[in-house]
């Protein structure tokens, strides 16, 4: 009788979080639909949710357009590795303030906290003029130097949260059984917040993906990356809605393989510390 | 020996130049399908004068934040931008006059709003590289439909054709809304009405024989005037008295308005020329689609043309080359009508392919785009704000059929004051 009620309660809480999981997910689902509609469909009016026929057209005419694979190919290039770096930078970073409670951490952590709080519109003019004066502009590293602006704060406080909850004697034991100060971060420390660097990583490697401002003012032909192309098929005369749906269903897909992949980190991640104590 | 050592050095100096020549890049900043609409032009300049043109394309909103940024910066990666007429005011500061590439010769050939367009404080800031302008779409298997046309005729006593003023326009559209199907709903409207845009309603207003739209020459404000609260008058009543635009009217912009069109629900459209090249094949109004010259009023046609401009940012390391491509891109402006929008500048380069089958819309547009009422929208700095913030909350507001057009201009004129 008892399991009876658990169960019926089971299936309302599940009923509820699928009825959460399709109206967030709405449109995106429309999204797609609208990717796989012929021309005439696409602002029928009134709408049809699905389409009516299913056409791959606006995927083939995407597919043959010169600009898209080396935008793709560009997003990709920039986001792992403005990722990487912001990690590499990160880890080290969020492990000395959290570790080390020095007032110069403290002072490192507030001054990270600060520049996430910039608006990222205000640092357009003066990241243009320091990349041209390197001779930056238009290239995947200036890009990737913009991009880890972004991401490195984020990374950082994502990482010493990470890292405070890491008891201290762990370290501690390591360097009593012989470890110097690095075998113990890279053997004991770091496996111990590695949820958290793929947490990290995600949000960074998002970040960069879907990126607008820095890769419209910043690139030009060689390193333009996807969403400006995306944007492109808004002109002053209208909007190209079809194409635009299926770049930017092919373009989403990346982010939902690469959360597919590392899920388990995620949930692990996510629920660091929560038992605690 | 001398003689020699000259000859050598003089074909060290050609190679040389040449070299430095074959090596010169002109760098456009332009609107994703602008590149396409010049690129005709860039492959004739090339093989003229050998400087490889690259066009550096970003979407629309995109060419304004990435000029701006350049121009902010002191240094430009572009010699040379396309922008929309929109912004011709904002930029102005920033740019070069190129007074002397509007000769005679140019002057003639270019429609009288273009050329105002293209000058701000007195000095031109931008040549026009396409234009384009509402013109009046139907759909010709009502119009040639001899049962139509004698239903038409019995009704409002004269013949029935692709109407030339507001009050032809409003029989007509009254005559097609109606159920075509018999389930007591109305499913073909006589044309649309854009809540989401201004633009058509300011070319009623020009149409009105307003001195303007929103904005004298002078900048004062006349959005209140007799001809603006006559075409507002017309515009809604299109929607709140005779009903023949489909619901929804504050969300219907250019896009919604165009597949209306082409889905067989509307048997008029007010729209920008280039949309007769774009109906697709499997649209139901395929293959039965007129084109004439946008409607009249008391002052005539008019319209707002939509032009985009190219311009040379003060920033721009090759200002010379740029003036040259300007002038080349406007005495070839016809190598640009074979590009997907189909569109020029100048009457010569429509008048070169206005014969051609697919071209019907060709003259129709130079008539819309020459005529005497037909004005570009005020050349004000702020004058996107005003429409942002006020004009086009006054139109939305109009077509909710509540208040009085009258009244609710005059609100708008404080709006705009304020802004101002």
């Amino acid at each position: 009788m008892r399991n009876n009620a658990f169960s019926s309660r089971q299936i309302g809480l599940s009923l509820a979080a699928l009825a959460i999981v399709v109206v967030y997910a709405l449109p995106y689902i429309y999204l797609v639909s609208t990717s796989l509609k012929p021309a005439s469909q696409v602002l029928q009016i009134p709408p049809s949710f699905w389409p009516q026929t299913v056409t791959l057209e606006n995927y083939t005419r995407i597919l043959g357009t010169a600009t898209v694979p080396g935008s793709f190919a560009n997003s990709v290039i920039v986001a792992l590795t403005s990722t990487f770096l912001a990690l590499v930078l990160a880890v080290p970073a969020a492990y000395g303030a959290s570790f080390f409670r020095v007032r110069l951490s403290i002072y490192f952590m507030m001054f990270a906290l600060i520049t996430r709080m910039v608006p990222t519109v205000s640092l357009g003019v003066p990241l243009f003029t320091i990349l041209k004066d390197v001779g930056l502009l238009d290239t995947h590293l200036g890009l990737i130097l913009a991009h880890t602006t972004i991401s490195l704060p984020l990374a950082v406080w994502l990482m010493s949260a990470f890292f405070e909850s890491i008891p201290r004697e762990l370290e501690e034991a390591a360097r009593m059984d012989g470890c110097n100060r690095f075998q113990s971060f890279f053997l004991v420390v770091l496996p111990l917040v590695s949820s958290g660097m793929a947490i990290a990583a995600l949000f960074c490697f998002i970040a960069s993906w879907n990126e607008f401002l820095f890769a419209l003012l910043l690139t030009a032909d060689q390193a333009k990356t996807t969403p400006i192309v995306i944007a492109e098929f808004r002109t002053a005369y209208g909007l190209d809605w079809g194409p635009m749906t299926a770049l930017a269903t092919l373009y989403s897909l990346p982010v939902i393989l690469i959360t597919l992949l590392l899920q388990k980190q995620i949930i692990g991640g996510l629920t660091f510390g929560a038992v605690k104590g | 020996m001398k003689k020699t050592t000259m000859l050598m050095q003089g074909l060290a100096a050609a190679t040389l130049l040449s070299g430095s020549l074959h090596a010169q890049t002109l760098n456009i900043l332009v609107e994703g399908g602008g590149e396409m609409q010049q690129q005709a032009i860039a492959d004739a300049f090339t093989a003229e004068t050998g400087v490889e043109v690259n066009f550096t394309v970003v979407p629309y909103a995109g060419v304004f934040e990435r000029l701006s940024t350049e121009i902010a910066s002191g240094r430009s990666n572009f010699d040379l931008a396309t922008i929309d007429v929109v912004w011709n005011a904002y930029f102005a500061p920033y740019l070069d006059p190129i007074d002397d590439l509007f000769t005679d010769e140019v002057l003639a050939d270019l429609p009288l709003a273009l050329v105002e367009d293209a000058r701000v404080d007195g000095r031109y800031i931008g040549m026009p590289a396409w234009a384009n302008a509402e013109i009046l779409f139907y759909r010709t298997d009502l119009f040639e439909d001899p049962a139509e046309q004698a239903a038409f005729r019995d009704e409002y006593g004269y013949d029935l054709a692709p109407p030339t003023n507001w009050d032809e326009f409003r029989d007509v559209a009254v005559f097609f809304t109606r159920d075509t199907t018999g389930d007591g709903r109305t499913d073909l409207y006589g044309t649309d009405v854009k809540g989401a845009f201004s633009e058509e309603w300011m070319a009623h207003v020009l149409q009105a024989g307003s001195p303007g739209v929103i904005l004298d020459d002078d900048n004062n404000v006349i959005i209140d005037n007799d001809e603006h609260v006559a075409a507002l008058e017309f515009y809604v009543g299109l929607h709140c008295e005779y009903q023949v635009s489909p619901g929804g009217v504050l969300e219907t912009g250019w896009a919604e308005a165009q597949n209306l069109f082409n889905q067989g629900n509307t048997a008029m459209m007010r729209f920008w020329g280039h949309a007769y090249k774009q109906i697709p094949e499997d649209a139901v109004v395929a293959g039965n689609v007129g084109a004439a010259p946008m409607i009249a009023g008391e002052a005539g046609i008019a319209a707002i043309p939509g032009p985009w401009y190219n311009v040379i940012p003060s920033t721009s390391a090759q200002k010379e080359l740029a003036r040259e491509f300007i002038a080349f891109a406007i005495a070839n402006n016809h190598l640009g009508i074979d590009s997907p929008l189909g569109l020029a500048a100048t009457n010569s380069a429509y008048e070169r392919y206005a014969t051609e089958p697919g071209n019907e819309h060709y003259f129709p547009l130079m008539e819309t785009l020459g005529a005497n009422a037909t004005r570009g929208r005020p050349l004000h700095e702020d004058f996107q704000e005003i429409v942002d913030e006020a004009v086009l909350p006054a139109l939305q507001e109009a077509l909710e059929c509540r208040r009085a057009p009258a009244d609710i201009l005059s609100d708008a004129r404080r709006w705009v004051e304020d802004i101002l």
